[in-house]
């Protein structure tokens, strides 16, 4: 990764699409990460997620499959 | 996902990563976890019976939540089917549903919650009470098998959980159908 990868804008999704290709999709065809605190997870998630949470994230990277898209919320 | 959970206006799982986890371990082998799964979805089925006979006077609600128990009844079925073809063999389900329901200390359903408290909640419900019940347990056990699927180490175990959590998705959006007509 370089310097300039930190300036590349990250494609976001709305709510609605991230429905549709949950619906359209295998779970094993994608990443889905909550990134939230373990009791907001706890709370309510939406469902296969992983949970990550942000703090934590730089040490679990290899939890998430490069090779597949990333939703993260 | 822009604006996160809050702007997610869909189906939400409740509980920690290895809620219901805990019932399966990743190390267990084929027939155990047909075995326990099994056992689970028995649980689910007794619960829709119970469901079933207690809106008597609702024909709607009792042709959907038949129509579910014949989807749990399937769901056993299949799991049968599905370790026969995978390992050629027959599992011992009485055997395992006794190991199991030891373990589980009665009759729990999918979800990880027991039957019993799940029908005396019901007891002085609405149909609406019980499919909103009905869901949280489904989405519980959607997102449990999604997340069992990537976490077990037995191929053809991880195929089955594969199976299921797709088999739960229809039962939601049955759930969900007849929901929205009662709310």
């Amino acid at each position: 990764m370089g310097v300039m990868d930190y300036f590349k804008s990250v494609p976001s999704m709305t709510a609605d699409e991230v429905r549709r290709f949950l619906a359209e999709k295998h779970p094993d065809e994608y990443n889905l990460v909550d990134v939230r605190q373990p009791a907001e997870y706890e709370g309510d998630h939406i469902p296969g997620a992983n949970l990550i949470p942000m703090s934590e994230l730089k040490d679990r990277l290899d939890e998430i499959d490069p090779e597949k898209p990333t939703i993260a919320y | 996902m822009e604006g996160g959970i809050r702007a997610w206006k869909g189906l939400v799982a409740h509980g920690m990563p290895e809620a219901g986890m805990a019932y399966f371990s990743p190390a267990a082998n084929a027939e155990e976890i047909v075995g326990l799964a099994w056992a689970l979805e028995e649980g689910s089925k007794f619960f829709y019976q119970g469901i079933y006979e207690h809106f008597s006077n609702d024909k709607e609600a009792q042709e959907m939540f038949s129509w579910l128990v014949s989807a749990e009844k399937n769901h056993e079925k299949h799991l049968l089917q599905t370790y026969e073809a995978l390992t050629g063999t027959q599992p011992d389900f009485e055997k395992l549903r006794a190991k199991f329901s030891d373990s589980l200390s009665g009759t729990v359903m999918e979800g990880g919650i027991p039957v019993k408290e799940a029908l005396a909640w019901i007891e002085d419900k609405e149909v609406a009470d019980s499919l909103e019940m009905s869901i949280a347990m489904e989405v519980n056990a959607y997102d449990l098998y999604i997340k069992m699927s990537r976490a077990i180490e037995d191929k053809p175990a991880q195929l089955i959980f594969e199976k299921l959590s797709e088999e739960e998705q229809v039962h939601l959006g049955k759930l969900a159908g007849l929901l929205d007509k009662r709310i």
